[in-house]
């Protein structure tokens, strides 16, 4: 429970006047080297080859051939990818705010434990993890489709209700639980470092529940929920196997169109094209996310 | 530190070293390597089994799920792959991008083994680069006891309002406009605009009838009775499907058939050319072709194989080999080429509807 009192109630000793950091004849460098090379092999050169791909031609056998050109980007232009694009950015915006909502009240909970519970608690969040994400679609298939537990149990009471796989409820809730576990870690290490006294402190002075959280609790978490809201956002728009799997292949997400873009329409450079405006989506989202952390701090 | 280091960058220098020397493997005259890229479930284990004896060659098998990963695979280079297992347009489109090895009939035998459709197909004139092995029809999938006793025998049906939210198209744009064209009185090749245009229309049209797209279980959603209708690559787990239930049929729509084959071929850079060669004439013999029909409900391109089948029902199953008259006016489904971009277009606009 480091607060920023106790901090600065620290003796002045302590402070000591801070050495520059002697880099040894550049051997700091080689120490970055393999970290480096792996970002630049692994991360940088398949985004500059998709990026190259995507102002190039290709022959109607689907082999890129080279060249430059603006016609990939050009075709992009037709209203369907538009109305794609949107659709995508919507079905991310609803489970980003779903995720926000339920993963704000499940860390809430966490937080509230003692501290061994609270250690266990995330481990069971963890916990799916090791098991494939295509293994745990697949389980929601036997989940809500057909003789699966939730279907057997609305009969059992005698609702006739219609298997769930396929359809858009599917799909709105498989996303939920793909990537809750990855919204509730940051308002999870957000809230912990909320000082517990200051929650008892607004209930002192009349706030009640819903008040000591918008004028308390949800201020000081803002950092993890704009953090969680960026790790669902951001993957959200990428998905193209729940949709396959969950949604009946139905509903068009831009993720689908770029892996049948590449495969089956053997166009590349149109998909490298579509990836590459997905891409500055993703990163003019995490810059926004930057600019309000930083807005925040400005004013705190 | 320094010594943590140097040793740190020692290590990723011959990770990248060894990554490349792994792949330049060229192979002497003897090989005692096989590398197979096929289908999953097309390559019995059985048969990997009795040419590993009978020639000694260690045989390797990946499998795949779609063409177009293998051909990525395969145009990325040095896949290590010696044979491949590629459909009748992805011959075309892998012999389009100089991936296939022409084959040396010199070093071929058994050839006359082959059904007259196989032999000299269009995808494939000559049988230059590829040799059929496994082959199947594109139909529909129904159950009768969901029909209501209905025999189901045309397209239309698909796009019949009674069945709204009880059918299944394949998730592929190839098979769903063989649909498409077809209820329309179109050839399911066609190259003509307007064509594809009024296929695109109907397909939408059809859309808000369907439950799903589904290319992975629909045989299973079909015996359920979760999906009356389903569009159905006819086939092993079909196959099995119609034979162990009385209610799930499998016919070839009356507006036309349309066949796959999946075919045998040998990569242009295949490291172990010889033990290529071997596998293809192993391939070839009736008693190894007739393993395919016995032990996975897939129909073999072998007519010899034909009297080696132990299930004789097979024969007459309407989804292993599809009847003699329906097969005689059926065509392959061959690859667009430039017609490609009026589907591209089309399907874009079937799925975003």
């Amino acid at each position: 429970m480091v607060t920023t009192a106790a901090q600065t109630a620290k003796p002045a000793t302590v402070v000591k006047p801070r050495r520059k950091p002697r880099i040894q004849n550049g051997y700091a460098w080689l120490l970055l080297t393999p970290g480096l090379l792996s970002v630049l092999l692994l991360a940088v050169w398949p985004m500059v080859l998709v990026g190259r791909n995507s102002f190039a031609t290709s022959d109607q056998y689907g082999a890129v051939t080279g060249g430059f050109t603006f016609e990939s980007y050009l075709a992009l232009f037709d209203p369907v990818y538009a109305k794609t694009m949107g659709y995508s950015l919507g079905i991310a915006a609803i489970n980003t705010v779903l995720c926000l909502i339920i993963g704000y009240i499940v860390s809430n909970y966490i937080v509230a434990q003692s501290p061994q519970r609270q250690s266990l608690l995330l481990l069971l969040l963890i916990v799916p993890f090791w098991t494939d994400f295509l293994v745990r679609t697949f389980a929601w298939i036997t989940l809500l489709g057909n003789g699966g537990p939730i279907l057997w149990f609305a009969h059992l009471l005698g609702i006739p209700l219609d298997p769930l796989v396929p359809s858009q409820t599917a799909v709105m809730l498989a996303l939920i639980y793909a990537f809750l576990p990855t919204a509730v870690f940051p308002i999870y290490a957000s809230m912990r470092g909320i000082d517990p006294s200051l929650k008892e402190a607004a209930t002192d002075l009349g706030c009640g529940w819903w008040q000591t959280h918008a004028r308390v609790i949800a201020p000081l978490s803002t950092p993890g929920i704009i953090g969680a809201a960026l790790l669902t956002f951001v993957p959200t728009l990428g998905v193209f196997v729940i949709p396959v799997l969950l949604g009946g292949g139905k509903e068009l997400l831009v993720g689908n169109l770029i892996v049948t873009l590449y495969t089956e329409f053997r166009n590349q450079p149109m998909g490298a094209a579509l990836s590459m405006v997905l891409l500055v989506l993703m990163l003019l989202s995490i810059a926004i996310g930057a600019l309000l952390l930083k807005a925040r701090k400005r004013s705190a | 530190m320094k010594r943590q280091a140097l040793v740190a960058v020692a290590a990723a220098t011959a990770l990248v070293l060894t990554g490349c020397a792994s792949g330049s493997d060229t192979g002497s005259k003897d090989s005692t390597e096989l590398n197979v890229y096929a289908w999953a479930g097309e390559v019995p284990d059985s048969m990997v089994k009795m040419f590993e004896e009978e020639t000694g060659i260690k045989v390797t098998v990946d499998t795949f799920d779609s063409n177009e990963t293998m051909i990525s695979k395969l145009a990325a280079g040095g896949s290590g792959y010696d044979v491949v297992e590629p459909s009748q347009y992805a011959v075309q489109l892998a012999v389009g991008q100089n991936l296939l090895a022409e084959i040396d009939y010199d070093k071929i035998e058994g050839m006359d083994n082959l059904m007259d459709k196989f032999r000299d197909p269009s995808f494939d004139p000559g049988n230059k680069y590829s040799i059929p092995w496994v082959w199947g029809t594109t139909g529909l999938m129904y159950n009768s006891t969901c029909t209501g006793g209905e025999e189901i025998t045309s397209w239309s049906s698909m796009f019949d309002e009674k069945y709204k939210g009880k059918i299944y198209m394949l998730d592929n744009m190839l098979a769903a406009y063989i649909a498409g064209l077809q209820i329309n009185g179109f050839s399911a090749n066609s190259l003509d605009e307007a064509e594809v245009a009024k296929a695109t229309e109907s397909l939408i049209e059809q859309k808000k009838l369907l439950a799903g797209y589904n290319s992975t279980n629909y045989d299973e959603l079909v015996v359920s009775g979760d999906a009356c209708i389903a569009e159905a690559w006819g086939g092993s787990s079909v196959a099995e499907a119609v034979a162990t239930h009385d209610d799930v049929h499998y016919v070839l729509p009356k507006e036309g058939g349309t066949l796959w084959v999946d075919n045998f071929a040998i990569v242009a850079d295949a490291p172990h050319t010889d033990a290529a060669y071997k596998w293809m004439n192993f391939m070839l013999r009736p008693e190894v072709a007739a393993i395919a029909t016995n032990e996975d409900y897939m129909s073999t391109a072998n007519v010899a194989a034909n009297d080696l089948i132990t299930d004789k029902t097979m024969l007459d199953n309407p989804a292993v080999f599809a009847p003699e008259d329906q097969l005689e006016k059926s065509e392959f489904i061959v690859d667009p080429g430039e017609a490609m971009r009026f589907y591209q277009d089309g399907w874009t606009r079937v799925k975003a509807s």
